[in-house]
């Protein structure tokens, strides 16, 4: 057990991945800022000073003070405080949390299904290929936004409020990783189309494997690393896809700020003095963004075997 | 005698003619509310925006004016004939969008289609009917002496009623009031009003033009067209203003009043308001509402003075009950009661110690930071252990839903139509009875008979002390007894282009006399 583990890390050690990680700079900064937020957004409800989804908490009295540094602001808000009282730090904190569940989990739902639909596609070929790829096509058709605008309001006019306050979060992901399942299909087939022509595909069929054996431990381990670089790509625009919702009034509840609803809930106030309530929330989302996007960028060239084989 | 007057008239409008000429209709103006009018029925609903467009398209037997006192408008002269009877002398000549000549038989068309409808019959209920003396004349006529007649004349906008009369191609008669449906008349209009609507894409834009056969020449209004634009979004609508897009806005947000002040291109005028804004608890729909003690928990659990200071900017004053300062009803005894310890030991003696779930609905466009005060409450309210999920919705959609009656507990903001405080009760806390149209904006189903009929003595009581002391009294009553959670009176601002002359123009009942405004 113990030599298994020292064995995989000298692995990782002597892979073309760390090699590179160690000469690229970029690639050092963004992972650590990144992993920085995740692991505060983790351990949100350690770190913040207050619990900003307990209404009981808030004071209207306390609403729209600065961050410290400026003048009429309280050190208990280190970043200050929204229009209704609320802490910005505990709420930055409690968001990002939720735009990075968000992210990953549409993420997840997308690669399982893209995967899915992918290897299907690419390996059976003929009309089970046709019909999934036109599905894919036409979805592909429709933007992310309208669907999920659509979908959004459905589930909030047959739920109600409170109850969609609850499942706010599942349903976010639920529409942004079926809105966009089809752009990892693709990918997928495309790998798959190039694999399944190889030898060992061929061996592996000589041998009397099942399809199902070969489709999923032979010929998508192949296909992993397209996968990676487009998930990477894909976690940064379901974050972005989500605050979008969320300006828009259909995402994430007041109640429960994700980066994008603290942003819409500060943008009254951005021209009339109290900027930091939208201004914070934005930089932390635009911070997000691009490192998991530089991240993706370093990702697709290390795994991209022209730029290192060739 | 009468040639002589006629050449006398003559002589006096040819002096008058240079001033008219400078005073000719070529400007346009841009201007964005928060929404635009829901229908073109006025009597469809009773709102201010309604009223807005009713002062834009149509004119009113005699209307406010700065001071609190009666203009003449359509009707020229009036006298009482009896202590139950007014007697009313209307305009000679005075033209219809359609054409159509203003006679006594518009107005009292307009009066029988008030008395039908749901929302203006309680602010008519006093009357008894309407005697037409010629074709110029006619008498309203009350039950009893009714101090407040010459009041709700202000709301008798006299509609065209050849215009409304008949029956659509499917059918309808043209004259019916469908609330929240469509009706011929939630979509046509003619009054005599100094604006047309020429053209109305619901929520999107709205377009007057000067109608050009206007009676009241001496108007200085020389707007001629008139493009109304609907901008929900606060931080938008100050925007347009300040980029020039519009030149004229209403309401102007408190968080932006500053913004404003500081523009040299721009001009604030702001009064303070005497519209209250409370939310109603519907005993209908939750069982603990029906106790006493849980109302007076909510209320004393609400941060008015917070709500005011913080999210009115101080651009509101805070209340304990309906009556504003100056009105016969207010009492001074009554104070703000914000204490959180109080209003959990109250829960606690109604046995709601561990709080229960309610549903609110706020709209969002339609009284100044409707939604944010109506969050505000809720997480005030959360520390009673009532936990809320709120709903805000564009007055639109709100208004259907408050008629419905479709949340626990629900905002609406009332300005007394007759500026006196039995307007309040009537609408808001009688115990609701659609004939007679009593307490129809009284969305929490409270009813005490014994406040119902200290009101209506009131009403009849020609002794101004004894009455107030009557209205002072049913404060009194609702407040220990917690029957609404008033939260504060809105202060009201407008904003404009310098060329734009609004001050002479503004009134508050915020209802903008648009087709006297001069647009340099």
């Amino acid at each position: 057990m113990m030599t298994a583990t020292v064995s995989r890390w000298a692995r990782v050690r002597d892979s073309f991945l760390w090699y590179s990680f160690k000469r690229d700079k970029v690639a050092i900064i963004s992972f650590i800022v990144l992993l920085a937020m995740v692991l505060s957004a983790i351990f949100a409800p350690l770190l913040a000073p207050t619990d900003p989804y307990d209404l009981a908490l808030i004071d209207i009295m306390n609403s729209e003070l600065p961050p410290v540094g400026m003048s009429g602001a309280d050190g208990a808000f280190p970043l200050g405080t929204d229009a209704q009282g609320r802490d910005m730090l505990s709420t930055i904190l409690y968001g990002t949390r939720v735009s990075l569940m968000i992210g990953f989990g549409a993420v997840i739902l997308q690669a399982v299904l893209g995967i899915l639909f992918g290897l299907l596609a690419g390996y059976m070929g003929g009309r089970v290929d046709a019909i999934l790829m036109r599905i894919a096509d036409v979805q592909l058709s429709f933007s992310t936004l309208m669907v999920a605008i659509i979908v959004g309001a459905v589930f909030k006019a047959s739920f109600g409020s409170l109850m969609f306050g609850e499942i706010a979060i599942y349903m976010l992901i639920f529409i942004i990783g079926l809105a966009e399942w089809p752009q990892i299909a693709r990918t997928v087939r495309a790998s798959v189309l190039a694999e399944k022509k190889k030898e060992y595909v061929d061996a592996a069929k000589v041998m009397g494997f099942r399809t199902n054996r070969i489709m999923f431990r032979h010929i998508l381990p192949n296909t992993l690393s397209p996968i990676f670089v487009i998930g990477t790509v894909q976690i940064a625009n379901a974050i972005i896809s989500e605050a979008a919702l969320s300006f828009l009034g259909l995402g994430m509840p007041e109640t429960q700020p994700s980066l994008g609803s603290l942003i819409k809930s500060g943008f009254d106030y951005i021209q009339s003095g109290s900027w930091w309530i939208t201004l914070l929330p934005g930089l932390v989302l635009v911070v997000l963004v691009l490192v998991i996007n530089l991240l993706g960028d370093w990702l697709r060239d290390v795994m991209n075997p022209r730029l290192y084989k060739g | 005698m009468r040639k002589l007057l006629t050449a006398f008239v003559g002589s006096m409008a040819l002096a008058a003619a240079p001033l008219a000429l400078s005073a000719e209709a070529t400007k346009e103006l841009k201007m964005a509310y928060d929404a635009d009018p829901v229908t073109l029925d006025i009597h469809e609903q009773l709102s201010g925006g309604m009223l807005q467009l009713s002062h834009m398209s149509f004119d009113p037997l005699i209307r406010w004016n700065k001071d609190l006192g009666f203009d003449a408008r359509l009707a020229e002269s009036w006298e009482r004939v009896d202590d139950k009877t007014m007697r009313f002398k209307l305009r000679e000549g005075v033209k219809f969008h359609s054409g159509n000549e203003l006679t006594t038989k518009d107005v009292k068309f307009t009066y029988e289609r008030l008395k039908e409808s749901s929302d203006y019959k309680a602010i008519f209920a006093p009357f008894t009917g309407i005697n037409v003396i010629d074709d110029y004349t006619f008498e309203l006529v009350t039950a009893e002496p009714y101090p407040l007649l010459l009041n709700t004349a202000t709301y008798i906008f006299p509609l065209d009623s050849e215009f409304y009369s008949g029956e659509t191609e499917d059918g309808q008669s043209k004259a019916a009031i469908s609330k929240h449906g469509s009706s011929f008349a939630s979509g046509n209009l003619s009054g005599t009003g100094p604006f047309v609507v020429t053209s109305r894409q619901q929520g999107v834009r709205m377009e007057f033009e000067r109608f050009a056969d206007y009676w009241d020449e001496a108007s200085p209004g020389n707007v001629k067209k008139i493009v109304l634009t609907p901008i929900k979004e606060n931080n938008t609508r100050v925007s347009a203003l300040l980029s020039g897009g519009v030149d004229f806005i209403a309401p102007v947000p408190p968080t932006d009043l500053d913004r404003i002040k500081r523009d040299k291109d721009t001009d604030l005028v702001t009064m303070s308001g005497t519209r209250i804004i409370m939310f109603h608890l519907n005993q209908d729909r939750v069982e603990a509402f029906k106790n006493p003690k849980v109302r007076q928990a909510v209320a004393y659990a609400i941060n008015q003075e917070g709500i005011a200071a913080k999210i009115m900017k101080g651009f509101a004053t805070p209340a304990a009950q309906m009556s504003p300062a100056g009105y016969s009803g207010h009492n001074e005894s009554l104070k703000l009661r914000y204490d959180v310890k109080k209003a959990q030991e109250l829960m606690k003696e109604a046995g709601y110690e561990d709080g229960f779930t309610i549903t609110m609905m706020s709209p969002n466009n339609r009284y100044v930071n409707d939604d944010k005060i109506a969050q505000a409450a809720a997480a005030m309210l959360a520390r009673i252990n009532i936990t809320v999920d709120l709903k805000t919705l564009p007055k639109a959609q709100y208004w259907p839903e408050f008629d419905a009656r479709s949340g626990d507990m629900m905002l609406i903001g009332w300005h007394a139509d007759t500026e006196d405080s039995a307007n309040f009760f009537e609408f808001l806390t009688f115990c609701p009875n659609a004939d007679t149209g009593a307490g129809q904006y009284n969305a929490g189903n409270y009813c005490n008979p014994e406040v119902d009929a200290l009101v209506a003595k009131a009403n009849v009581e020609t002794d101004r002390e004894k009455r107030a002391e009557m209205l002072q009294e049913a404060e009194q009553r609702l407040y220990d007894d917690a029957a609404f959670i008033p939260l504060h009176w809105q202060d009201l601002a407008w904003a404009s282009k310098k060329n734009v002359k609004l001050d002479p123009i503004l009134n508050v009942m915020n209802l903008p006399y648009l087709g006297d405004l001069v647009v340099e």
